[in-house]
């Protein structure tokens, strides 16, 4: 307990110096000093003369990604975490509920159909279809048996995930032509470039939302990790806990994959690389992976926008290919010092 | 069949151009690297691509068209009559045998994604089988690969001879030459007429972007890189596209857009309503309301044309495109 407060300090350092450089590199160049006065010009009036498309890449373009970045890395991340403790599977990641299928099957009907020039974005056809193959995953899963069975769930999920994939492939082979469906690709891989300020308002809230909840039930997810019949043993009500904990995990995935697309490994990699540093214990794990999480999607959306000048590589291929590699030799060597 | 192409002949004679030669069949045509014969002018054919369809209307040759597909937007007013006519048989890709289904004696093809070796509807391969000849439009072949990448690869900037080349070929094809050459002076016309429009102004220092749409929004959009048409169209008018990138349609990031602070911004308009910013009036209201973009010189003082999506594929409309681009450049006030 007594490292707490350091350990809290330190942490919110490295998220603030990640904020920072997330939002002077980008695409281009703007020099240090202009970034210095367009967040001192937003942060407390101080009124530089800036040139007003430097000032707005600044603030809104790149702040905005950085922001919503790192809610999202620490969103994704936390639910793996519930979903590797409630599930007892080291393979469960946020898409295994079938929100990612879901979502891309809602996105892409948002674009076939042409419900773009009414209400619906792709957004907001990807959180609806994200929650639509959630609620029929969880349908299925209680059909197929009680809910202590983790089997079930993981089925279950795999079963949806293959529904809303198939149906995508059929939209997109029926109606859509290649431009399309290079559109609905680039957008399903993972894109950060949409992000204005009300994703912010969106994504900041829900991460942060999400992980009060999941501290909140940390001993519950403690006890899981032996199992559900452990945790019933302990007292713990295994049926509501089990409920709400999934539906929290899907419901920040949900919003997640709506506003930035589906991003791949952070969910599944970084709560994994965390528990083999840190040990299983829930009141660090989770923290830990939140900061994790946001940590490295910062990191690989900024190579996304730097590796190829000119030219902006989808966030998802960066975050497999960097994170695979770390991820292996996290695996290594700890099998060396064990 | 005699009688019929007798009438064809004497109903050219009439018209009083039929100076230029008549086809001897059988004939072959090269076409993108597959020679094609033809035994006789084609009495049936189908089109897939709507420049294709177009290009045989500016031929005269609507009532030879057994059917077409894969639209992008309305057909030009003047030939909305005998469009009607027409069966659509797909708005997008038809099928291979809906194709087969009207026997028709050519297949006449804008896009090698569509047919060609890995086409979606069918190989030309498997057209040839039938005794179906296809012809595709060279636009889309020469010095393009089209195994490479989504919308294919243009290893060469687009030739505007590739345009004149498939209206002669599809003239030669269905022995109305004398068509093909009037069609061809009139878009070489259009093409000397938008030059000539900018004789003598300086825009050495001009620039312009060319967006066609965005997945979503506020996302990255598709522009316009060098070596496609659109990029052509610039380069003909003596102004320099900010996109650098040899992709025909790459996206591109608004930071590296705005930053770059075009002269010119050319918006897409079409009937398409698949994203939201298939709509030019989003797209608009998307420039003037965006925390950088409303700062972009170009946005300031509106020096942005809408230019129909059709005008910048490879096709007759690319000509009227033209004209619509050197007129606004010429009067320096954004045209409709």
């Amino acid at each position: 307990m007594k490292r707490l407060l350091p350990c809290t300090a330190l942490a919110l350092l490295a998220l603030l110096a990640a904020l920072l450089a997330g939002t002077a590199i980008g695409e281009t160049t703007v020099s240090p000093r202009v970034v210095y006065q367009v967040l001192a010009n937003h942060l407390w009036q101080a009124d530089y003369p800036v040139d007003p498309i430097d000032a707005g890449i600044i603030w809104n373009y790149r702040l905005t990604r950085t922001l919503v970045a790192a809610a999202c890395g620490a969103g994704l991340a936390t639910c793996g975490v519930i979903l590797q403790a409630l599930l007892r599977n080291p393979l469960a990641e946020p898409y295994l509920l079938g929100l990612s299928a879901g979502a891309s099957t809602g996105a892409v009907l948002v674009g076939l159909l042409g419900l773009g020039s009414v209400a619906l974005s792709m957004s907001g056809g990807a959180f609806v279809g994200a929650v639509a193959a959630f609620a029929l995953v969880l349908v299925l899963a209680r059909a197929a048996g009680p809910s202590s069975n983790n089997a079930q769930v993981i089925l279950a999920g795999i079963a949806g995930s293959q529904l809303f994939t198939a149906l995508t492939a059929f939209l997109i082979t029926k109606s859509a032509t290649a431009e399309q469906a290079r559109g609905i690709l680039f957008w399903l891989l993972g894109n950060l470039s949409g992000v204005r300020w009300p994703s912010v308002w969106l994504a900041l809230p829900v991460a942060l939302c999400g992980l009060v909840v999941c501290l909140w039930h940390r001993r519950t997810l403690d006890a899981f990790t032996f199992g559900a019949d452990s945790a019933a043993s302990l007292g713990i009500p295994v049926r509501r806990s089990q409920l709400l904990l999934i539906s929290c995990a899907a419901l920040v995935t949900a919003v997640m994959v709506s506003i930035v697309g589906a991003i791949g490994f952070v969910g599944l990699v970084i709560p994994h690389a965390l528990r083999l540093l840190l040990g299983p214990g829930h009141s660090r794990l989770l923290p830990a992976s939140a900061l994790g999480g946001a940590l490295f999607l910062i990191a690989a959306d900024m190579l996304s926008r730097t590796l190829i000048p000119g030219q902006v590589i989808p966030v998802g291929v960066v975050t497999a290919l960097i994170g695979a590699p770390v991820f292996a030799l996290i695996l290594v060597s700890r099998r060396r010092r064990a | 069949m005699l009688p019929r192409f007798a009438t064809l002949l004497a109903g050219l004679s009439l018209t009083g151009v039929a100076h230029a030669a008549a086809t001897h069949y059988p004939l072959t045509v090269d076409n993108c690297g597959m020679p094609q014969t033809f035994a006789h002018a084609p009495e049936r054919a189908v089109t897939i691509g709507q420049a294709g369809t177009e290009m045989l209307y500016a031929l005269g040759l609507g009532e030879k068209l057994a059917g077409t597909s894969l639209w992008f937007n309305n057909v030009l007013p003047e030939y909305k009559a005998l469009n009607d006519q027409v069966p659509r048989l797909a708005d997008n890709d038809p099928s291979f045998e809906a194709v087969v289904g009207k026997r028709p004696q050519l297949v006449a093809v804008q896009f090698e994604w569509m047919v060609g070796a890995q086409g979606v509807v069918a190989t030309r391969e498997q057209f040839n089988e039938l005794k179906i000849p296809t012809y595709l439009l060279p636009s889309d072949c020469e010095g393009k690969d089209n195994l490479v990448g989504a919308d294919g690869t243009r290893l060469q900037a687009f030739q505007v001879d590739s345009i004149y080349k498939s209206v002669s070929q599809l003239a030669e094809i269905f022995d109305v030459q004398a068509r093909g050459e009037a069609l061809n002076t009139d878009l070489k016309a259009r093409l000397d007429g938008a030059k000539q429009q900018l004789a003598g102004k300086d825009l050495s220092k001009t620039s312009a972007l060319f967006w066609f749409s965005s997945a979503d929004l506020d996302i990255d959009p598709y522009v316009a890189g060098r070596q496609g048409v659109a990029d052509f169209m610039l380069r003909t008018l003596g102004v320099r596209n900010v996109v650098e990138s040899t992709e025909e349609w790459p996206t591109v990031g608004w930071e590296t857009l705005a930053k770059a602070n075009p002269t010119w911004l050319i918006i897409a308009r079409m009937d398409r309503r698949r994203f939201p910013a298939d709509d030019y009036q989003k797209k608009l209201e998307f420039l003037h309301n965006d925390p950088v973009t409303q700062h972009m010189d170009a946005v300031k003082n509106n020096r942005i044309i809408i230019l129909d999506a059709d005008a910048m594929q490879a096709g007759i409309r690319l000509f009227r495109g033209l004209q619509t681009l050197s007129a606004a450049f010429a009067s320096g006030k954004a045209a409709q």
